[in-house]
């Protein structure tokens, strides 16, 4: 090996780059090339002093900022903090556009497209049935009943003792649950599918529900009694 | 919730699932913008560029072609850091970030003050090295030596081949070397 490959490979060597024929060619003309072996004894302390003096860490930005920055373009809104907290006639102005949609789509199918009506059967039966998914359902509003009955039971008042602190990313996880279980029950449990779309809305205050607004927990305990969401989730757990 | 039901619900539009996705991957690509661009404000820019451009792409993101999701992003942030640089946006001297970190460090109880200004001079040095590589090579030199990936994650990440990648590597290194040599020789660092 001539001393330019070598210099060229003491880098990669030091970085555990090499395969193996190579780090044994390096090493048998170190052994023999005295300047080859100041080469390399010169770059461990090169790496030696970079490491000793790494840069500073990466500070901890603002995620939740930095989030709703990046939310405000991907959603299409502008970045306005002071947008309305409670965008929640949208989502229902949303959810029915795309119900609307969805059963737009199954009457045409039903009535036009009649030959394809085997490939849904055979795909229907393929999916998971209602009574299958009852263990997934169970668990998930066992998952979810603790935090609405924190809300259910808040009396505003005193701000101090009733905060109710919930893990963003907690709700978030839940939400999602919730929308997979409802997209799997929509057909084949109406009753499981309302509840989950009531249940929906609720996640989702529970989630944009801005820390300091102090009217949110109670607005969130309305919305819960007023759709009854606990007596359906006894209701439904019994059947 | 698994990472491939997360990717398949954001590439429908769910910000939800997106939400899920940029919490797992956040810290890693913070930190590679971070450690290239040495100031937190222009990491923190190319973060939220990493993570739109990341949204609007989604579509294309297909998991079957065996590029792992934190891999992808960190493509497309290896490539917005690149810009950000190249743009010429980023505050290439010292930032405060590094300065604060210095001053913290010199206030502790057990720190020499000979110590913390010879650290700080090395340290300078360093960066003045950095600051010479061209921003490819700065980029393959911070991959490799600060954020430890090898050779073949940085060449998937640059879009480019290992052997590509292992040769800027050799110059970027040579370069240090060559700006450190006055210093390490001036202090017998090491020996």
């Amino acid at each position: 090996m001539d001393c330019n490959k070598a210099k060229n490979l003491i880098t990669l060597y030091l970085y555990g780059e090499l395969d193996e024929k190579d780090r044994a060619i390096l090493e048998g003309h170190v052994r023999e090339c005295l300047a080859c072996a100041a080469e390399l004894a010169y770059t461990k302390k090169v790496f030696k002093l970079l490491d000793e003096h790494k840069p500073a860490a990466a500070p901890e930005p603002d995620w939740e900022s930095a989030w709703q920055r990046i939310h405000s373009v991907i959603s299409g809104k502008p970045a306005n903090d002071k947008a309305p907290l409670f965008p929640r006639w949208s989502w229902i102005y949303a959810g029915s556009a795309i119900a609307a949609v969805l059963i737009l789509g199954i009457v045409i199918g039903k009535y036009w497209f009649a030959p394809a009506q085997k490939l849904v059967q055979t795909a229907s039966q393929m999916a998971p049935s209602p009574a299958s998914l009852q263990p997934a359902l169970s668990s998930h509003l066992d998952d979810i009943k603790p935090m609405l009955l924190e809300y259910a039971h808040y009396t505003a008042g005193d701000q101090v003792t009733k905060k109710i602190v919930i893990d963003e990313k907690i709700v978030r996880g839940l939400l999602l649950q919730n929308l997979l279980l409802k997209r799997m029950l929509v057909e084949k449990d109406p009753a499981a599918a309302e509840l989950l779309d009531d249940l929906d809305l609720v996640l989702k205050e529970i989630a944009n529900q801005p820390s300091q607004d102090r009217q949110a927990p109670s607005q969130i305990k309305d919305l819960i009694d007023q759709r009854g969401i606990l007596f359906k989730m006894e209701i439904l757990k019994t059947l | 919730m698994e990472e491939l039901s997360l990717i398949r619900l954001a590439q429908e539009g769910d910000t939800l699932a997106f939400r899920s996705l940029f919490d797992e991957n956040k810290q890693q690509v913070f930190s590679i913008a971070f450690h290239y661009l040495k100031n937190a404000e222009d990491a923190e820019d190319v973060l939220q560029d990493t993570f739109i451009k990341a949204y609007h792409a989604l579509h294309k993101y297909s998991p079957e072609k065996g590029v792992n999701f934190g891999c992808w992003l960190n493509r497309i942030c290896v490539n917005a850091s690149i810009d950000a640089l190249r743009r010429n946006k980023v505050r290439e001297a010292h930032s405060l970030d590094t300065e604060e970190v210095v001053d913290v460090r010199a206030n502790s109880p057990r720190s020499n003050p000979e110590k913390t200004a010879l650290d700080k001079e090395i340290r300078g040095k360093i960066d003045q090295a950095l600051n010479k590589l061209s921003p490819k090579q700065r980029m393959i030199f911070i991959l490799r030596h600060y954020q430890e990936y090898n050779t073949r994650e940085i060449a998937e990440y640059m879009n480019s081949t290992e052997g590509s990648v292992k040769k800027h590597l050799f110059r970027a290194v040579d370069t240090i070397k060559r700006r450190l040599r006055r210093l390490i020789m001036e202090n017998d660092y090491g020996l």
